[in-house]
């Protein structure tokens, strides 16, 4: 992977985001994906996605967020008391989940015991778990409160063309993540499972322009490099809780495996996944991030998750499932819970995935349980071709 | 699960021992004490029945009603709706539907048997469910996907957008028992217009799912029966609420987790109000005396529940606070926010209800207003520090009822409470309030051991000098 998108990988300040600090551009944090990035593009904004990778302890996390709670909050909190992420000028919280929307009550109150660290932009986005009409009705009117608060607050104007072109930058780069979900797919493909999800996470942090322009020629790269990867190796689908750290990813490909997909919350969800050009952006915003969702917040819709989730693993040639969810994150343990059911009905060897977020302390146990299912994926191959 | 739980349906076992219950008010003290010796299992309970008298008497029939309408909806051609105490029941009884309360019914459970729910909540987790998930669904939601209760048709939520746990918990339970269903979702606000109107269309948009999934149709003269009725209860909580301002306080504790019990399940009901007369009844005369809510009529101190409260283990915990002189003044299931409220006053519209049977479309609206202040709908649906919220109601409500300390109590499922409870704390102690976390299960006893819970409490009011 080239090395740009590899540092935005790993690195929660990586230097493309320092350069464009440097050179006086604004960054706004965000906590989830039901937020338009393209609200922050067309008003010249940087929208990062905010982490918890890199985070060596959890007291700042623990001490406004309660006993059992997700640590995935826990860690950004954590990641922004320690004033790792002083240099954003805004931030937008989500109401992803429960959890995830108190980082707005966290944070907030963190910040009067920390001074300099609640960003001068803080805004509360308030987004439907449904999506019927009054519910995107409802969305759209979110959507244009935070035109007008970046407007207001920056100074900018968000015209209706400048969200067109940022609409079509990202659908570009979409399409170019499609792409490479399609090469990482090939049999014998030489893009490995975190190379692939690196790049995904990078997309969620760099500059837009820079990160089509890297991912464009990586991925040309890849299409004139030679296929190296001969031996077979276990093609895995993972899903689940949010993550961005490719610890388990590589835990996965270490164990044997080849993770050909995943479903965590960053990337492309299918081929068609792009926002509209005609007609009102903000209603085009509205359809793709409202519909689009292959989250489990969206109550009821589990239908249409499992049919996408199933046609991923189809399309990827996916031998088997693993089913990931940080501690506590009850909406992806138990939509697991049902997924696992279904997968295996269909004769797809699944396995649930229970873990804690942040650096893999329990890096032994998982690799257990990973190798396990690995061994009983083989043995259950083998018994399938005896029969 | 264990193979003796699987001998009978739940409802069925519940059902029957609270309809031999309800013929004991015409016992004498002496054939109760002998029949309490016959039930060791359930005689806890049973004695605080016993001891609190009229009131309670009041309840067990109104749950009799209660079971045996559920026991007898399929003999009679009515649908069952699985749904939440969160949600008002009356739309789904205009509709001719059964409620079925699962979050109550846990309680209940809880309270009834040692062994609480536990077998039910474990046999939801084998099926998939997260075993990190609430208590309070988990428990009798297993009971159903056991296929140990009657038959359920469709599934209502009415949690989105305030709790994630409890919309998770019947979405996952709609999709296993494989029937309809819609979870009605709110804003993070509470107050004005586009607020407003999105939860009267999805409110609609849920009468019209009712009426496609079950054929149903709503029937408007039970609708403004139920609704009179509610206003009528509504009326006489406002004056136990006046009540309780006095000191002391002249409610027996136990009898505040019948009030809001009936008040979730029942309402409009005229064994509720019969109950909630009993109850006022029972506060008069023992305001007349001078004795406060405890056994020994004194008020040794005034807590603030601001959160939920504890139903395991044969309800020790509320005959702890009865023992131990404390007056439980409430928390967010036990208060409604009728315009007519005295803690209300002032108060913009959408944070409080009218009730208006004038209408049709005033009807609807009334039911629109009552779910969207139903407990955690109003309280819990927004930043702790918005304006009708978490800590502005708990602060008000502390200030006007005399609190002398504060306590959070729930279930470890509670993502959104746990997300900010130190927070609350946090502010609570700083207006002066000594502020306590219970780490127990309200439901599960097997998470925090009622000695430990118990003790914890003790340390609280013994190392903050709380004891009057």
């Amino acid at each position: 992977m080239r090395k740009l998108l590899n540092q935005a990988a790993f690195s929660i300040h990586p230097p493309a985001i320092e350069e464009w600090k440097e050179s006086g551009g604004r960054i706004v944090g965000y906590t989830c994906s039901f937020m338009p990035l393209e609200i922050m593009d067309a008003a010249g904004i940087l929208p990062v996605r905010l982490r918890g990778v890199g985070t060596e302890g959890m007291g700042i996390g623990d001490t406004y967020f309660g006993p059992f709670i997700c640590r995935f909050p826990k860690a950004l909190l954590q990641n922004v008391g320690q004033g790792r992420y002083r240099f954003l000028d805004g931030a937008v919280i989500s109401t992803g989940c429960d959890a995830l929307r108190r980082m707005d009550d966290c944070w907030r109150k963190a910040g009067e015991d920390i001074p300099g660290i609640v960003p001068s932009f803080f805004h509360y986005f308030d987004v439907p778990q449904k999506v019927e009409a009054h519910a995107r009705q409802w969305f759209s009117g979110q959507i244009r409160k935070l035109i007008r608060a970046v407007e207001e607050h920056f100074g900018v104007r968000v015209s209706d063309e400048a969200l067109k072109e940022a609409i079509r930058m990202r659908n570009r780069i979409r399409v170019l993540l499609w792409k490479l979900e399609g090469l990482r797919r090939r049999p014998g493909s030489e893009v490995s499972g975190a190379e692939a999800f690196g790049a995904v996470i990078a997309g969620a942090v760099l500059p837009p322009e820079l990160f089509e322009q890297e991912l464009a020629a990586w991925i040309a790269e890849l299409e004139e490099g030679a296929q190296q990867e001969s031996r077979p190796r276990p093609r895995i689908l993972v899903g689940g809780s949010v993550s961005d750290d490719l610890e388990l990813i590589n835990l996965l490909e270490q164990a044997g495996a080849r993770v050909v997909a995943e479903n965590l919350c960053f990337g492309v969800r299918h081929a068609e996944d792009r926002v509209a050009l005609e007609g009102d952006p903000v209603d085009n915003l509205t359809a793709r991030y409202l519909s689009e969702s292959v989250c489990p917040r969206m109550f009821g819709n589990y239908k249409t998750r499992f049919k996408l989730l199933r046609e991923k693993a189809r399309d990827a040639g996916a031998d088997a499932v693993i089913l990931e969810n940080v501690r506590f994150c009850d909406l992806h343990a138990s939509e697991n819970g049902l997924l696992e059911h279904d997968f295996e009905k269909m004769g797809i060897p699944c396995m649930r995935l229970e873990r804690e977020y942040g650096p893999l302390s329990e890096g032994g146990r998982l690799n257990m349980r990973i190798t396990a299912f690995l061994e009983n994926l083989q043995w259950r191959k083998g018994v399938r071709r005896a029969s | 699960m264990r193979p003796e739980m699987r001998e009978y349906n739940w409802d069925w076992m519940l059902g029957s021992m609270i309809h031999i219950a309800a013929g004991l008010d015409k016992a004498s003290p002496l054939e109760l004490t002998h029949m309490l010796r016959y039930v060791p299992y359930f005689s806890d309970t049973m004695g605080m029945f016993a001891r609190l008298g009229d009131p309670a008497w009041h309840f067990v029939r109104m749950l009799d009603v209660y079971m045996q309408r559920v026991l007898a909806a399929k003999s009679q051609g009515k649908k069952i709706c699985m749904t939440t105490f969160c949600f008002c029941p009356i739309i789904l009884e205009a509709y001719g539907l059964v409620p079925l309360m699962i979050e109550q019914l846990t309680g209940l459970i809880a309270g009834m048997y040692r062994r609480g729910a536990h077998d039910y909540m474990d046999y939801c987790v084998e099926l998939g469910f997260s075993e990190t998930g609430c208590s309070s669904q988990r428990g009798m939601l297993g009971a159903y996907l056991a296929g140990l209760g009657e038959e359920v048709d469709i599934v209502i939520g009415s949690m989105g957008g305030v709790c994630d746990s409890n919309s998770n918990a019947y979405a996952f339970g709609a999709e296993r028992l494989n029937v309809p269903f819609y979870n009605l979702n709110y804003p993070s606000e509470i107050t004005g217009k586009e607020v407003w109107e999105y939860q009267v269309s999805d409110y609609k948009a849920m009468m019209a799912f009712v009426e496609k999934a079950t054929g149903s149709t709503l029937d408007e003269d039970r609708l403004r029966d139920l609704l009179a009725e509610k206003a009528k209860q509504d009326a006489i909580m406002n004056r136990i609420e006046e009540m309780q301002i006095m000191r002391p306080n002249p409610l027996r504790p136990a009898l505040l987790l019948l009030l809001y019990a009936g008040n979730l399940m029942c309402p409009g009901w005229p064994e509720y109000t019969a109950l909630l007369q009993s109850i006022e009844s029972d506060m008069i005369a023992r305001a007349a005396a001078g004795l406060s809510g405890s056994t020994s009529g004194i008020e040794r101190n005034r807590t603030f529940f601001f959160y939920i409260d504890h139903t395991g283990l044969s309800l020790s915990f509320w005959s702890w606070l009865e023992e131990h002189g404390i007056s439980h003044l409430g928390g967010v299931p036990s208060r409604t926010f009728a315009d007519t409220a005295p803690y209300v006053k002032g108060s913009p519209p959408g944070a409080v209800y009218h009730i208006d049977t004038s209408t049709r479309e005033s009807m609807i609206e009334s039911l629109v207003g009552i779910n969207a202040t139903m407990p955690m709908s109003r309280t819990i649906r927004g930043p702790h520090d918005a304006p009708h919220m978490w800590l502005s109601d708990t602060l008000a409500l502390c200030e006007m009822y005399g609190a002398d300390s504060c306590i959070y109590a729930g279930t470890p499922g509670c993502r959104n409470t746990w997300s900010n409870v130190k927070l609350m704390v946090q502010a609570l102690e700083k207006a002066g309030y000594p502020s306590h976390i219970m780490t127990s299960d309200t439901f599960d006893i097997r998470v925090e051991s009622w000695e430990t819970t118990s003790a914890r409490l003790e340390e609280f009011y013994q190392v903050r000098g709380l004891w009057k």
